[in-house]
């Protein structure tokens, strides 16, 4: 399946649960008609893991996801060698190893037999394939998940750029392995550092930000119908106040979900003062948010 | 279309945004692919291709809109057409009677609706501040060359006013009317650009302000305000602490060593065993270490909490490969040798006592910048983190942020370190705000909890 466009993406990400805003949606569809990787910036939680899921599940591709971290290398990233398998294999197959070279009647001319042998020790039988190499070797169009990449180490990212820019991952003992498939790359990233300009070029850039009032509203009533117009709008309102506060950490998206889903559990019909109060734990993950927004409180909700 | 594109693109350069060809070629070729009739989706595709961070969005989107919405003949001017001949004809007028005056001919030109020259006019305003160092430090020429263009925009305005009443017996007033209109919006946007070439403020830098409280009383003691006893317990208290800092340190290490196997090594021992790998050895992965540069601002009460931090960071040294670290007032000094040939607490003395630093000078941020970017510059890797500790006041001079700036561009990470409080940092002649743009995240530093809260997130 492939977007044909930008108001199918829309219509498509919409069907997936996903509500976006036409910049989204044009840079999807672009995304897909270059076949260019997309790097997805924003302050966490407003649903850029989630971005990609949705275009996974509306084209009807498998998602494999690699989360990125400091200290992430090419073995967890790509493939490694499963050295025990091989080693168990050797001791395994030693007598028919002893049939290859039996006859033979030099050293060297047994070890040409073995050499002639090698390969079926690396071969793909003994490669543990990685995200990356998953994506490139897959059968069928894949959506592609680099979570996080600004937290992974600059040598990695320099490394991305071979898989990003050709689609090609060169294995020393087996050659290079070109991309079947082109996937669907995402790449998302907190802003935790600044990404190289050799990376930014390669990708098309999408930020994402708090999304507008209706369109929050949209999204709560979508993931959570049963919840009534009043409660989603005034809901809506003093979230977007609370955002407008100097806090550590800002209520996103999937705080705004939590949050009118557990006022729908509590059986709230109306947002006052006192419930704001007794359920500021969902949206405000420090003790000190809390407190300020408390402080705030009667302003808030008049 | 092409040559619109074209043209935002080197006005977009000449702003300081970095586009590449291959960029624009992309945005070429997805134009093709979109309705861009459709504003949202044109916009979309430019911003996605030539704004790559949230801090470029920010120029991105004031020149979008100046380029393709400003500076078009206002809409509500029915007969674009001839006005449009009209204001060609004046501008060429004008020019003709002028000497060949850059800065005239770049207001003309952004007059008549190409700003790239008005843009090239402006750029070196900011960037002369680099070559003007030397002896004498001031934030004068920029400022002199933004006088200089503003004299130009208003002689631009005269001449035209001038121009539109000689010209009242051959024009009807209404097409004078209009092109009074027109001229006025762009002089003013003109004007606005040079006067508000600010930063966005808090876009993006992280703020810490609030911290988890360590200690109750000697922790909550504004450094500045420590008595001679209470810094003598202060060195026990940081020990102790640096002490519980590095336990916690090592478990994670010990945790996380474990690497591959080793191929090699394994073979090795299992030849012992008639070739049966019996033992398995894994390669230890040498944990990751970050490093650290500080600038420390030396001058009166910033000193007492840089002490403290270079003594908390000198403590855990060992968890870094390299810590480098320099003091300034106006000037600056390396003085890694030091603490690595003393103990800690002499080291802070010594600093104090050896360090070749004007202490009764001004301080002079800017000059500190310079002086960095000439010597220290290659210092600055991928790995390194950048700690300021300073109160951003630089007595009014230039405050030299796109150093800073370069500086970011070259490190992991730029902290800044505020040992003011918060509520006083954009007064006077605090820096702060225009510093803030180019951190990484900023955060006051004012006693011992705050501080120790900071290192625990630098080292964990």
């Amino acid at each position: 399946m492939k977007f044909k466009s930008v108001e199918h993406v829309r219509a498509g990400l919409a069907k997936a649960d996903y509500i976006c805003s036409k910049t989204i949606a044009t840079v999807v569809f672009l995304a897909q008609a270059t076949q260019k990787p997309v790097l997805v910036e924003g302050p966490a939680g407003v649903g850029k893991t989630e971005l990609s899921k949705a275009v996974a599940r509306s084209l009807q591709r498998p998602l494999i996801r690699l989360q990125c971290y400091e200290g992430l290398d090419e073995s967890k990233a790509l493939y490694e060698w499963e050295y025990a398998k091989q080693l168990l294999y050797t001791q395994m197959v030693k007598g028919k190893i002893d049939d290859v070279i039996s006859g033979a009647d030099s050293l060297s001319a047994a070890v040409d037999r073995i050499a002639s042998q090698e390969d079926a020790f690396f071969s793909e039988r003994f490669i543990q394939p990685r995200p990356l190499l998953q994506a490139i070797i897959a059968p069928h169009p894949v959506v592609l998940l680099i979570d996080e990449v600004d937290k992974s180490d600059p040598e990695f990212e320099a490394f991305l750029l071979e898989v990003l820019s050709d689609f090609q991952i060169s294995i020393p003992e087996l050659g290079t392995r070109k991309a079947v498939n082109i996937p669907f790359v995402f790449l998302t990233s907190n802003d935790s550092r600044d990404m190289s300009d050799a990376l930014k070029r390669r990708c098309i850039h999408l930020y994402i930000d708090y999304p507008e009032r209706d369109l929050e509203l949209e999204i709560v009533k979508l993931k959570i119908p049963q919840i009534k117009s009043r409660l989603a709008e005034q809901l809506i309102d003093t979230i977007r106040k609370i955002r407008e506060m100097d806090l550590k950490k800002k209520p996103c998206i999937s705080e705004t979900l939590d949050w009118a889903q557990s006022l729908i559990t509590l059986q709230v019909e109306d947002l006052s003062a006192e419930v704001v109060r007794d359920t500021l734990n969902v949206i405000c993950k420090y003790r000190a948010d809390v407190e300020k927004v408390k402080e705030k409180l009667e302003k808030l909700i008049n | 279309m092409l040559n619109l594109i074209l043209k935002f693109v080197s006005c977009s350069r000449a702003t300081g945004l970095r586009i590449s060809t291959s960029e624009v070629l992309d945005c070429f070729n997805q134009l093709k692919l979109i309705d861009f009739l459709d504003e949202p989706q044109f916009a979309a595709v430019l911003r996605a291709n030539f704004a790559k961070s949230r801090r470029e969005q920010f120029f991105f989107n004031r020149l979008y809109d100046l380029f393709f919405h400003e500076l078009r003949q206002e809409p509500n001017i029915a007969q674009s057409e001839p006005l449009s001949d009209q204001v060609r004809n004046i501008l060429q007028s004008l020019a003709s009677g002028q000497d060949d005056d850059g800065a005239f001919q770049a207001v003309l030109d952004f007059l008549g609706g190409d700003p790239l020259s008005f843009f090239e006019q402006m750029q070196p305003a900011s960037a002369a501040g680099n070559q003007t160092g030397g002896g004498m430090s001031s934030n004068l020429g920029p400022m002199i060359q933004r006088l200089s263009l503003m004299l130009q925009i208003n002689a631009a305005g005269d001449a035209l006013a001038d121009y539109l009443s000689a010209q009242r017996d051959h024009l009807p007033w209404e097409i004078r009317r209009d092109l009074k209109e027109l001229f006025d919006a762009r002089l003013a946007s003109a004007r606005r650009l040079l006067t508000k070439e600010r930063r966005p403020f808090g876009g993006k830098t992280r703020k810490t302000v609030s911290y988890q409280q360590h200690l109750d009383r000697l922790g909550e003691i504004h450094f500045a305000s420590l008595t001679v006893k209470e810094v003598e317990g202060m060195r026990e208290v940081i020990e102790q602490l640096v002490r519980r800092l590095k336990d916690t340190l090592g478990r994670r290490y010990a945790v996380k060593n474990r690497g591959a196997l080793d191929v090699k090594k394994t073979l090795r021992r299992s030849a012992g065993y008639q070739g049966i790998p019996v033992e398995l050895f894994f390669r230890k992965r040498p944990p990751r270490k970050a490093k650290i540069v500080t600038l420390c601002d030396v001058s009166g009460s910033v000193w007492s909490a840089a002490r403290f931090m270079l003594n908390m960071l000198y403590s855990l040294q060992e968890c870094f490969t390299q810590v480098r670290s320099f003091v300034f007032v106006a000037g600056l000094d390396e003085v890694t040798n030091i603490f690595e040939d003393h103990e800690i607490n002499r080291a802070i003395e010594k600093i104090l006592k050896e360090a070749d630093i004007e202490y009764n000078a001004a301080t002079d941020y800017g000059l500190t910048f310079r002086q960095f970017k000439k010597n220290y510059m290659d210092i600055l890797n991928k790995k390194t983190t950048l700690i300021i500790i300073g109160d951003g006041r630089s007595n009014y001079s230039n405050p030299e942020e796109q150093i800073l700036d370069e500086m970011r561009e070259r490190s992991r990470r730029v902290i800044w370190l505020n040992p003011e409080t918060p509520y006083f940092w954009y007064s006077g002649d605090s820096e702060m705000r225009t510093y803030q743009a180019c951190c990484h995240e900023v955060r006051p530093c004012q006693n011992l909890n705050q501080l120790l809260d900071f290192i625990k997130s630098l080292v964990l």
